[in-house]
């Protein structure tokens, strides 16, 4: 099947689609961004301002490192988009191609960064031109080739119990409300459930089966493709779901944040070059997807998730070096299209390359607190956990009444602990609540 | 290509944007957010929101649980239109 992918999972038919006019071989139904990169093709397009290159970091449709033009409509995430037979993607924000792109030259005329206050104010005429040119060579993407299809009119749904979040915490809170006689309905942003069990090298996609069913046996109803977009704190806290043709207003009195967290990167030079991803994309590409991000990988992180992803990469063929990160560090990459090394940095300041054509970063998630604190939740910054974890008790009970908060939100944890403190604070719901 | 740091993908905002906000005297992630544009692009933060927190603590010499995060607004993915067009007004919501 290709030298990247691994006969370790089942595949969709063979497909073929395009990428700025070239094919590519995919299976249909997974993600076009692991079929390029299974096919050694991490450039996915140019950045905003500066026209570097760009590819998928977290290959779970969180961050915007892959937007493409998706059969004429700008802006999709390669990394969620289905492969279909003849999907045509194309690079944004590049001219002829992203391969090739004219305006790269940008990046080099401003080295450290762009003060855009400052640019060229010194005279009026020079600041004219200047904001005039910028704003050509700068953007994202072209507008639609033609109108969006109407949308539904938006629903109201009230429930006992909102779950925002279909990962090992929000499937155990829900398997938890929904035995309790609890109206529940869990909210899932991608286009499959089981969040982050999806990249545990433990058995995850199994586990994530098994919870899926728990959960709707239980008689949650599971809703993926459903994206909280905002909670309304001043309107009783009604959260807004976008569905991939309605809006549905969901009030419910009880709200629980199981939003996980997003993938993190590091700080160093070029850390933003095609094949630099996180090492829960890796660990996703190889057990969901059966794709090694490259044959020779370097994986960036001394935790316990880092030295099981080097070692599954390993044992799946992948040629590994791990760089902990901590008496070694990764300062830059070679590669001006896409990663063909890491460069490392030791305590005492030599320096050495290590040939690569993928880096894989760990770092904690950073907990996905913004639906949290719009519903009035209290968050603290903490480094280790990731960033601004939801301050909650033992049971997940925050501030305000009825919103409650499990897994990853609250800190980094992973998902073994974070499936048990969903399961802890469907409980606790489901006895605040006055369940069955 | 040139060597550049970069903390916030969406909007190419580097890490000596940053540094150099924070010299201009823009100490917190509100201000510092308004003065590079971080967290403003497709993902609102998702990938760069905790790094510039961490990078801002350092450099200010504060204590990360002093760092308060930018307020979080709605939409937090990008959402079609077409679907806020399609729902109905909820005239007695909030102004």
């Amino acid at each position: 099947v290709g030298e990247r992918r691994r006969p370790s999972v089942e595949r969709g038919a063979p497909v073929t689609i395009s990428f700025d006019g070239r094919a590519v071989r995919g299976f249909a139904g997974e993600p076009a961004a692991v079929a390029l990169l299974a096919a050694g093709r991490p450039l996915l397009g140019r950045s905003i301002k500066y026209h570097r290159p760009r590819g998928a970091f977290c290959f779970e449709g969180h961050c915007g490192a892959c937007l493409v033009r998706v059969d004429g409509l700008p802006n999709q995430r390669a990394c969620v988009e289905p492969c279909r037979e003849g999907l045509a993607l194309e690079g944004q924000n590049a001219f002829p191609s992203a391969e090739l792109d004219a305006l790269g030259a940008v990046d080099l005329a401003f080295p450290g960064g762009m003060d855009h206050h400052t640019l060229m104010t010194g005279s009026h005429i020079l600041n004219a031109v200047t904001r005039k040119v910028v704003r050509r060579l700068s953007g994202l993407g072209r507008v639609p080739d033609r109108p969006a299809p109407p949308a539904a009119p938006g629903e109201d749904l009230a429930v006992d119990v909102a779950i925002v979040g279909g990962g090992p915490a929000g499937l155990a809170a829900a398997e938890a409300c929904a035995r309790a006689r609890l109206a529940t309905a869990l909210f899932d942003d991608q286009p499959e459930l089981g969040g982050s069990l999806l990249a545990d090298l433990d058995g995850g996609p199994g586990r994530a089966a098994a919870a899926i069913a728990g959960a709707r046996a239980a008689g949650a109803a599971l809703h993926p493709g459903a994206v909280a977009i905002g909670a309304f704190a001043d309107d009783g806290g009604v959260v807004a779901i976008a569905t991939a043709d309605r809006l549905v207003r969901v009030r419910a009195r009880a709200t629980i944040h199981a939003t996980g967290g997003y993938p993190q990167n590091r700080r160093f030079a070029d850390n933003d070059r095609p094949g630099v991803i996180a090492a829960r994309a890796a660990a996703r590409l190889l057990v969901r997807h059966g794709v090694v991000p490259g044959e020779r990988v370097v994986v960036v992180g001394d935790q316990p998730d880092a030295l099981r992803l080097a070692a599954a990469l390993a044992a799946a063929g992948a040629t590994v070096a791990g760089v902990d990160g901590v008496r070694e560090r990764i300062v830059g990459v070679e590669g001006a299209r896409a990663v063909a090394g890491a460069i490392v940095e030791d305590a005492r300041g030599a320096r050495r390359t290590i040939p690569c054509d993928a880096i894989a970063i760990d770092a904690p998630a950073a907990p996905a607190s913004e639906l949290w604190r719009q519903q009035g939740g209290a968050v603290e910054l903490r480094p280790a956990a990731g960033g601004f974890a939801a301050v909650v008790d033992a049971d997940g009970r925050g501030a305000g009444p009825g919103a409650w908060a499990c897994g990853d939100v609250a800190g980094y944890v992973g998902p073994r602990a974070a499936a048990a403190a969903g399961a802890r604070t469907g409980a606790a719901v489901a006895r605040a609540l006055g369940g069955a | 290509v040139s060597r550049k740091i970069v903390v916030c993908r969406c909007e190419d905002v580097t890490e000596a944007d940053v540094v150099h906000a924070i010299e201009r005297g823009y100490g917190d992630l509100e201000e510092v957010k308004r003065y590079t544009g971080f967290g403003t692009g497709p993902c609102q933060g998702k990938e760069c929101h905790a790094l510039v927190a961490s990078l801002i603590a350092e450099r200010t010499d504060r204590a990360p649980a002093k760092v308060a995060p930018f307020t979080a607004r709605p939409p937090l993915q990008p959402t079609s239109l077409a679907l806020l067009a399609a729902a109905d007004r909820d005239d007695e919501g909030a102004p």
